[in-house]
This record gives C-alpha cells, sequence and structure tokens, in this order.
C-alpha cells in the first residue's frame, strides 16, 4: 500500500509540473508584447500539454503532439511573423490596453463558471488511465475510423492547395 | 475529486487562456497564436474523458489526432491569410482589413 502510495505521490508531482508549464507558457503566450516571445511562449505550452498526454498514458498521442504542434504549426506560425512584416519591437506594441482588460470580463467569467460547474457537478472518472498499444489505434484507423481518417486527409490537401491559391494572388488583378 | 476533474481544469484555463488572447490581440497572428492555445484545450479534455473514464480509449486518442490535423490545416490557411493582409495592408493588424466588397 505505501509503494501506491508514493508512486500516486510522484504522479501527483508530474502532473503539477506539467501543468505549471502549460499555464505558464500559455499566459507568456497571451501577454507577451512580441509576438516571438509569445510564439516561445505557445511552443512551452505546447510542450506541457504533451507531458499531460504522457501522463494519462497516452504516449503516442503526446509523441504526435512534439510532432506536429511544434514542429510543423509553430514553424509555420514563426513564418508567418517573418512574412507579415513583423517589426522587431513587437506588433503588440501598443499593448490591449483598457479594450482588453474590458474583455477579459467576460473570459474570466466564462472561465470561472466552467470550473465550478465542473466541481459542482462533480465529472466522475476512474483514479487510472486505461493503456492502449499503439497496434490498436492503428487498427482503428483502418477499422471503424476509416473515414474520418480519409476526411482529414483531404481537408489537408484542400487548405494546402487555397492557401498556394491566396498566397500565389497576383497583387493588382483585383 | 478525481484526476479527471484536475485535467479539464487545466483544459478550461487553456480554452480561457487562448479566447483572451482572441478577443484582446491586435494582430491576426496574436490571434492564431489564440486559437491553437484553445485547440490544445480541446484536445487535452478530449484524451483526459477518454483515458479516464470507460470510454472507448482508442476513440478518444484519434479524436486528439483529428483535432490536431484540423489544428494544421487551419494554421496553413491562416498562414495563407496574413500573406495576403500583410501585402495590401502593410502589416497583419486584425483592424486593417474592415471593409467588403461586393
Amino acid at each position: 500500500m505505501a509503494h501506491w502510495d508514493y508512486i500516486s505521490a510522484l504522479g501527483w508531482i508530474a502532473f503539477a509540473f506539467y501543468t505549471l508549464i502549460t499555464l505558464v507558457g500559455g499566459g507568456l503566450a497571451v501577454s507577451s508584447r512580441s509576438l516571438v516571445r509569445a510564439m516561445v511562449g505557445l511552443v512551452v505550452s505546447l510542450f506541457g500539454v504533451a507531458g499531460l498526454y504522457l501522463s494519462l498514458l497516452a504516449e503516442f498521442v503526446a509523441l504526435m503532439q512534439i510532432l506536429i504542434y511544434v514542429g510543423a504549426v509553430s514553424v509555420l506560425i514563426f513564418f508567418a511573423i517573418m512574412l507579415s512584416n513583423a517589426s522587431s519591437n513587437g506588433d503588440e506594441a501598443r499593448g490591449s490596453g483598457r479594450r482588453g482588460a474590458v474583455r477579459a470580463i467576460p473570459v474570466f467569467l466564462l472561465t470561472i463558471l466552467i470550473v465550478v460547474m465542473l466541481v459542482v457537478y462533480r465529472v466522475t472518472g476512474a483514479g487510472v488511465p486505461k493503456n492502449v498499444p499503439v497496434a490498436a489505434l492503428g487498427a482503428g484507423l483502418l477499422g471503424p475510423y476509416t473515414l474520418p481518417f480519409e476526411l482529414i486527409s483531404i481537408v489537408l490537401l484542400v487548405a494546402i492547395v487555397g492557401a498556394v491559391l491566396l498566397a500565389f494572388e497576383k497583387r493588382g488583378t483585383n | 475529486m478525481n484526476p479527471l476533474v484536475y485535467y479539464q481544469t487545466v483544459a478550461v484555463l487553456l480554452l480561457g487562456l487562448g479566447f483572451y488572447a482572441l478577443v484582446s490581440r491586435r494582430t491576426l497572428i496574436g490571434m492564431l497564436i489564440g486559437v491553437e492555445l484553445m485547440l490544445n484545450g480541446a484536445g487535452l479534455s478530449i484524451v483526459a474523458a477518454a483515458q479516464l473514464t470507460p470510454t472507448d480509449a482508442v476513440l478518444g486518442q484519434l479524436g486528439a489526432l483529428l483535432v490536431m490535423g484540423l489544428a494544421a490545416a487551419e494554421a496553413t490557411l491562416i498562414l495563407a491569410i496574413v500573406l495576403v493582409v500583410s501585402k495590401r495592408f502593410g502589416n497583419a493588424d486584425a483592424d486593417g482589413p474592415r471593409g467588403l466588397k461586393g
């Protein structure tokens, strides 16, 4: 019994550590005046979420999180920052000001409302996550979930073609 | 209190952070960063709900992968939109394009 308590305490420490990384990175991503710093905050937050996936025993999703988000999506956003004439002292240098403070109120209220509902209605769940092998995920993709798998590839193709069409638009043709 | 509540709370906090970035940022790229945070919260919520309840865990993990694919497609499109907006207006300010031509 003491052995299990020890492991459980380690699990809580890992959870707290990853949560801290996630929320600190997210705060940096939201509040930083420089877009590049905000992106670095987002990358930190993505790593924290990957750690949370690991603590949920979803190791394949954690790897895909690092591969897709940190490897692909954040590089795309860095390209967007680079190609959009971002000034060196930060596009958000004026800050969000009073407008941002006013708009934070409904966001804050919504977040508090959902957290309170979560606590009050006591979502019930098992204490120990399930562990499915990656082979089961592959069998799921080729079995019952083939249609979403094919649809997401079509969505990606359409997005890529649309992005190329938009980006190669000639300047004075409209 | 069981672990699911804590994981869902972290997901909700990510949603709130992303939502705040979406409404308070001035540039399109800042808003995109907010959307990515919200999508991460969604993925975390899906995986936590599937791993910690009797639901099929394969369904949850593949759902999170689907969300990641959608996020990649969305980031690609927004990169193109940012390119077009910054070509026409000189910067990627969200207040730049405010008129419709039809």
